[in-house]
């Protein structure tokens, strides 16, 4: 039997959607939860709907490249499982090296090369969805322990707090800014373009007090220095 | 103090909500490939199952414990329920989260912050779900739009597009953390390569990067050349 006729059976259509739609309901309860927390706790239905649509708009884009990643995966994995596994934790480039190990630890060269069966496609499936389920777990051991330790370190020191928050904020993004400055090129240039249009629509905001205008800073900033990637890499 | 956050009503729900949403999605997950093998009657063979799962779990379990003390004290505790779960936190989660939280002027340490956070990482969840649904469905006439030669730098250069605002933003807030943790990433990212051939993933480089930045900070804030975070 190929592999392909389980890799897209109605089976596997069936039991990725129940999971996505959990994952979907999950989302959908906490921003209940949060909601009614919000207007106990005195924040405006308007700072909080700005919140959700600024994060609406934002998510958009940064999302396209997950799309990528399942055109890419559908040929080899069909398609149920790309999308649960892209929906889910983990990220394209995980499965990717998860599925290519769950081939070669059978035997197999890689992904959809010959040899490629129904039962090595199986234990590629296991092994992505294995592999980086450390993640919520050890989350979930942990929820009580992190949030006790934050509390308490908010309480002895909260301005450290906040500075050891953006400390890691901080550690985080340097990695995506160092990374693309020293390959330099049209990822500089880009990264570049995309600084400038947020240093001036910042400052646009500041000066001329269009506070609207922030809550999609990041949203123009990003779509308009990747349409100017475009334009660099025809001229460079 | 914290024995009031810890007990208040709303985090007991989030607990219960989190805990059995979670609980639930992590047994799903693995059903799927054990629903697959009893369906089909097809199993891999044991060495070659364990052999592969040693090699994922040995690059993966240290990430994975990396990102969740990396990362739960940027989304907070309700975020990293939805965002362990969901993934994407370094490209999508975190961002948004930090942009609403300080649009919205309040702090990631806060109960407000913490509203704040979970409603924008729950919409991003939303949303990004959403976006593949469309895909899955339309991946016929997507997929030449997505793969066209005339949008593919546009998508190859997402993550600096991405990380040149948000880094210019932050960083004028508060440039002096900046400073450690950009000046080793470039010091890394050019020495590297240089003797070993091969860049450093991204995913390896963000704890490190993250505990001198943390370091970094302390040493500035015990000398009082660091006072806030730059949210002021």
């Amino acid at each position: 039997m190929d592999y392909l006729n389980i890799a897209n059976s109605n089976l596997m259509y069936l039991m990725v959607a129940v999971v996505i739609a959990v994952v979907f309901i999950q989302s959908v309860v906490f921003f209940i939860l949060a909601w009614k927390r919000g207007l106990a706790l005195g924040l405006t239905k308007r700072k909080m709907l700005d919140a959700v649509r600024s994060s609406a708009i934002f998510s958009v884009v940064p999302s396209l490249p997950i799309l990528l990643a399942l055109v890419a995966m559908v040929p080899v994995l069909g398609i149920p499982f790309p999308w649960l596994r892209l929906g889910v934790i983990g990220s394209a480039p995980y499965e990717l090296l998860a599925a290519n190990i769950g081939a070669q630890s059978m035997g197999v060269q890689g992904l959809g090369q010959s040899g490629y069966t129904a039962q090595v496609f199986i234990n590629s499936m296991w092994i992505m969805s294995l592999g980086i389920l450390w993640s919520p777990v050890i989350f979930l051991l942990f929820a009580k322990r992190l949030q006790t330790g934050m509390a308490n370190m908010k309480k002895n020191d909260s301005k450290w707090l906040e500075i050891l928050i953006a400390s890691l904020f901080f550690g985080m993004i340097s990695v995506f800014i160092g990374q693309p400055v020293v390959n330099g090129g049209i990822q500089l240039a880009t990264i570049l373009t995309s600084a400038a249009i947020m240093f001036a629509i910042t400052a646009a905001v500041k000066k001329f007090e269009i506070s609207w205008l922030a809550n999609f800073s990041l949203s123009i900033s990003m779509i308009a220095s990747m349409a100017l990637a475009i334009f660099y890499s025809r001229i460079m | 103090m914290s024995m009031k956050i810890i007990e208040s009503e709303y985090n007991k729900k989030i607990h219960f909500a989190g805990r059995l949403t979670a609980v639930l999605v992590i047994l799903m997950l693995i059903s799927v490939p054990a629903i697959v093998c009893l369906h089909y009657n097809i199993f891999p063979t044991m060495s070659g199952f364990l052999k592969g799962l040693a090699m994922v779990w040995m690059i993966y379990l240290p990430i994975c414990i990396a990102e969740v003390l990396t990362y739960t004290p940027m989304v907070g505790i309700s975020g990293a329920y939805l965002s362990f779960i969901s993934g994407n936190l370094s490209n999508l989660k975190i961002p948004c989260a930090a942009m609403a939280m300080d649009n919205a002027g309040v702090k990631g340490s806060t109960d407000e912050g913490d509203v704040i956070a979970t409603l924008s990482i729950a919409t991003s969840t939303i949303v990004t779900e959403i976006i593949i649904v469309i895909g899955v469905i339309a991946l016929v006439p997507l997929t030449p739009v997505l793969t066209s030669k005339i949008l593919e730098p546009a998508f190859q250069n997402i993550l600096p597009a991405l990380f040149g605002a948000l880094g210019v933003y932050w960083i004028m807030r508060q440039w002096k953390l900046a400073v450690t943790p950009l000046a080793f990433v470039i010091l890394v990212s050019i020495l590297v390569p240089m003797f070993t051939g091969k860049s450093i993933p991204a995913g390896l480089l963000i704890p490190v990067s993250g505990l001198l930045a943390v370091l970094a900070a302390r040493f500035m804030y015990n000398r009082g050349w660091v006072v806030n975070a730059g949210n002021e």
